[in-house]
């Protein structure tokens, strides 16, 4: 445990020491102390996670809030294991994403960065409800300060004012649960929320339905989830990419959390979790699809995962509320490897995607292509990337889902007639999640990476980016591969947090085992045999191919105006499913005989966006505008408020006693 | 059943082949014409393995590794689902979900490598094979998944006993299965009236027009691939309708037969009616969707209605 801590304090102090050293050193400085820190913080998880046992350490706040309780279970180390690995990565690369940065200064930004993992780390090892609150809101606010790094830019401001908002009203949601359950236990201390709802069926239920709103929104489940596409764009890559990673995934710590003491979760909550999931990872993946700037795909991309591993939990709770533990194990499980998969095919996309960026300068994939043969490095990380989101073997993506479909495809045998149609639902949306993925992503990785380049900034690019961004992308591309192949040992440790919600060691889970090492083996056939042909062909064929222009048929005068673009790749599925888009078009036509200027501009915005969001906060203006007149700026008129306030509360509370 | 293995592995590698052969064989036939040998797709096949390749000048590594990836994925695929011996090589449970998904690995080559051409019929191609796979992948699930639901077992080899276990809503069952899978066979292998294969208009066409700039070997491989998917699909329909518990050689006769048959049928299909048009095809998908849905039913009706 004291090297948790050390490894915490490092963090926090070479923050603010890196002022000192001159700007060419600063991130070099700080890779080397995150390195140590990261090592020293991970010793401690990577002991809970052989050995199991839980670290446990008091600190004595007498006065403020009582004895505050860090401990390290399984659930906690899990996350400390993501968190390390992206921790490193994320700055090891923003040494070269930063360097274009030169004119900034990009001190307060590192602290921030700091700062943001050192809380994410006591977010999750944290088991008291106020210093939680506290380290919950350190991390939304040094978060909030990262997006808005480019703060010279009015729609990053923008974009970042709406991730603030939107996580204090998730906060608000999180205190009220934990006010609840403070009175109710007189206590502050996690370990003591179980005692007191163990029998108290509609509180729990309460209880998690709060919880699951406040985390929820940070970990972006549909309809809390319209911050993710806004900052997500603002900020740089490697915030982008460890906000995505990880940050959104403390989200789903909340709920995983709260699921270790609310118990036994009852059947209508299960459901709502995993309908909410599916539509989630729907939603996510469907607007994914219409979106042309790549960190917005990216974005609605990680609302789709954070869906379907939504539905791995869901899955779970639906499996221990209907006594089917090995559903629940397979739901929890793949859930949980999930979060760790998504963390790492959605940093590499992040980064890699920031690679592009900092070369092109440019955001929107309709002006990109071909970058593939001036970029080959990041072209084939995405590629690497983009096959394990999309879930196919050999992949570590593959994996959590195929984890997930066994535990559905286990469900169907629930002998309850609502059951097996939610688990038929589950099966069918997740294949078409599965399927508008690979819509989604060869979209993506196409319109960037291959045929010609579409604008003279993508046609610019002369060489691929320095090896202190690429390296990073590669260990995560090597991760992506060896958890595909290895996944028995992947699998085995999703088994541990697994553990804190239902007890593993009761049931047999010998076949589940079984499988997964089938998989193993099959992956790395699979691989092997891939491997080895694809390399005699490259070789055999070496030389002896002849390169002629694409067949135009018959035309062969084809330019890159003629390829096919994002938008229309994309149109055949969007167009059948107009109704869940708002499309805002801007079309000026060719008019008279000699047509001057013309143009199409298709704008599609978020459905909830446009017809929630937005008349919401119309209403709230028109609402708050009513009270303009209290804000006289007349000092007395202030204090008489403050007096009618208090008057109230001495008042109100007289009768609440 | 060493020997009967030995003809599964003859089955992969030739009768994709004869399906097309058969085909075009019964298209000859009903337009009165005397049609090439079953074996002239074998014999092209031979022929373009040996061929110079010429590619774009616009592509990259993605389009030469293409075709082996799409080859050695369906070919994985294949080791699941059972052929003439009626026992696939690994019977798995979920085998299900690592079959559609190593199917989908090769899928997602065959759209970038047809994207890296930055042709735009290529493009359109493309753009609109991923547009269908994504509706007929879960109505594949449905069938295939609430079938399984009939069992608990999730291995493609228990399907020929649980439909010979159906008892007599097993019938209904039997039929609109066959039908979703018939449906599949015919917009996964982009036959008529989904797509046309035999048309040069590259406008009209999906996965035709994806393959225009392969040559050589490389369109050789799709091609078989292309034709071993076909297949794959018509062993599921075949293990339907055979009854569990045949003599293995009545067993692989009656496979051979039913493979045949399903390529008749496509072929008097092809011969009968025209390509419906573009816009309407999404209608023709959703039929398979929509009775996919009906199967779902018709097994909730066994299991919950007695």
């Amino acid at each position: 445990m004291i090297s948790f801590f050390t490894g915490i304090i490092i963090l926090i102090l070479s923050g603010f020491i890196v002022k000192l050293y001159d700007k060419k050193y600063k991130i070099l400085i700080l890779s080397i102390l995150n390195t140590i820190a990261s090592s020293l913080y991970l010793i401690p998880a990577v002991k809970v996670l052989t050995n199991g046992q839980s670290l446990i350490q008091l600190f004595d706040f007498n006065n403020l809030f009582g004895t505050v309780c860090f401990q390290i279970d399984q659930l906690s180390a899990f996350f400390i294991l993501i968190i390390s690995i992206m921790n490193v990565v994320s700055i090891i690369y923003a040494k070269g994403y930063l360097k274009a940065y030169a004119d900034k200064s990009i001190d307060a930004h590192l602290i921030f960065f700091q700062l943001l993992v050192a809380s994410m780390l006591a977010v999750v090892s944290c088991q008291n409800a106020i210093m939680f609150l506290i380290c919950w809101e350190i991390m939304s606010l040094s978060s909030f300060f990262l997006v808005i790094f480019e703060n010279e830019k009015k729609e990053v401001l923008k974009a970042g004012l709406s991730y603030l908002v939107f996580m204090h009203i998730s906060v608000i949601f999180i205190m009220l649960a934990f006010a609840i359950l403070s009175v109710k236990s007189n206590s502050f201390d996690f370990s003591t929320f179980a005692n007191i709802l163990n029998g108290h069926r509609s509180l729990a239920n309460i209880v998690f339905i709060l919880f699951f709103i406040g985390f929820g929104t940070k970990a972006g489940f549909v309809p809390f989830h319209n911050w993710l596409p806004e900052a997500h764009p603002a900020a740089p890559s490697h915030v982008s990419a460890i906000m995505s990673g990880v940050m959104i995934k403390t989200g789903i710590y909340g709920i995983l959390r709260t699921l270790t003491f609310v118990g036994t979760p009852s059947k209508t909550i299960s459901f709502i979790v995993f309908i909410v999931a599916i539509v989630t990872a729907l939603y996510g993946i469907l607007y994914a699809i219409t979106q042309n700037d790549i960190k917005r795909l990216l974005a609605y991309s990680s609302i789709e995962n954070i869906g379907i591993i939504g539905t791995g939990i869901g899955l779970g709770m639906l499996g221990t509320a209907y006594n089917q533990p090995i559903v629940a194990i397979l739901g929890y499980a793949g859930g949980i490897l999930h979060i760790l998969n998504h963390s790492i095919f959605k940093e590499l996309l992040f980064l890699s995607a920031g690679s592009v960026y900092t070369k092109t300068h440019t955001r929107d994939i309709e002006k990109l292509g071909g970058l593939i043969k001036s970029m080959p490095q990041t072209g084939i990380l995405f590629l690497i990337a983009s096959i394990s989101i999309c879930a196919l073997p050999p992949f570590n993506g593959f994996v959590s889902e195929f984890l997930i479909y066994m535990g559905m495809f286990k469900g169907l045998a629930i002998n309850n007639f609502f059951a097996l149609i939610i688990m038929l639902f589950g099966i069918s949306c997740l294949a078409l999640v599965g399927t508008m993925a690979i819509l989604c992503f060869t979209k993506a990785f196409s319109v960037i990476f291959l045929g010609m380049p579409r604008s003279e900034s993508a046609l610019n690019v002369s060489q691929d980016n320095s090896k202190s961004m690429i390296l990073p992308m590669c260990f995560l591309a090597l991760l992506t591969i060896l958890i595909g192949v290895f996944s028995v040992i992947a699998f085995a440790i999703a088994l541990r947090p697994v553990n804190l919600l239902i007890n593993i060691s009761q049931y047999s889970i010998i076949p589940e085992v079984s499988l997964i090492f089938f998989i193993t083996m099959y992956a790395l056939l699979f691989l092997v045999i891939l491997t080895a042909i694809i390399l005699m062909k490259l070789k055999s064929t070496k030389g002896k191919i002849s390169m002629q222009e694409t067949w135009g048929c018959g035309y062969n005068k084809a330019n890159n105006h003629m390829q096919y673009t994002a938008s229309s790749y994309a149109s055949p599925l969007l167009s059948m499913l107009t109704p869940l888009f708002k499309k805002v078009f801007d079309i000026e036509k060719p008019r008279k005989l000699f047509p001057e200027s013309s143009h199409f501009n298709l704008q599609i915005e978020d459905i909830e966006e446009a017809y929630i969001i937005n008349p919401l906060i119309k209403y709230d203006e028109w609402f708050l505008s009513k009270f303009e007149s209290l804000q006289s700026g007349n000092i007395q008129s202030y204090i008489k408020y403050g007096l009618i306030f208090l008057i109230i509360i001495i008042v109100g509370s007289l009768f609440i006693k | 059943m060493i020997l009967v293995k030995l003809l599964d592995i003859i089955i992969l590698l030739v009768a994709p082949f004869l399906m097309a052969g058969i085909i075009k064989k019964t298209k000859a036939f009903w337009g009165g014409r005397k049609g090439p040998s079953i074996f002239q797709p074998l014999h092209d096949f031979i022929k373009l393995l040996k061929k110079e390749m010429v590619i774009s000048n616009t592509t990259s590594l993605v389009f030469k590794i293409a075709p082996i990836i799409m080859i050695v994925s369906v070919i994985f695929a294949s080791l699941f689902i059972p052929l003439a011996s009626g026992e696939s090589i690994f019977t798995v449970s979920g085998g299900l979900i690592i079959f559609a998904y190593t199917l989908s690995l090769g899928k997602f080559f065959a759209l970038i490598s047809a994207m890296d051409t930055g042709s735009s019929f290529e493009g359109m191609g493309a753009s609109r094979e991923a547009c269908f796979t994504s509706i007929v992948e879960p109505a594949f699930f449905i069938t295939i998944g609430s079938i399984m639901a009939l069992s608990g077992n999730l291995t493609f080899d228990s399907l020929q006993q649980i439909m010979s276990n159906a008892g007599h809503y097993g019938i209904l069952i039997k039929i609109f299965a066959i039908v979703v899978l018939f449906l599949m066979i015919l917009i996964e292998g982009s036959r008529v009236p989904v797509d046309d294969p035999a048309t040069h208009l590259e406008l009209t066409m999906i996965h035709e027009v994806m393959i225009l700039d392969n040559s050589g070997s490389d369109l050789a491989l799709f091609t078989w691939a292309n034709g071993i998917k076909m297949m794959l699909i018509s062993s599921l329909i075949a293990y339907i309708i055979i009854p569990a518990g045949l003599n293995d050689w009545v067993n692989i006769v009656a496979y051979l037969a039913i493979i045949a048959l399903i390529s008749v049928i496509i072929g008097t299909i092809e011969s009968g009616m025209a390509r419906i048009r573009m816009s309407h095809v999404f209608e023709f998908i959703f039929i398979m969707s929509s009775l996919a849905l009906v199967v779902f039913a018709l097994v909730t009706a066994k299991m919950f209605g007695g």
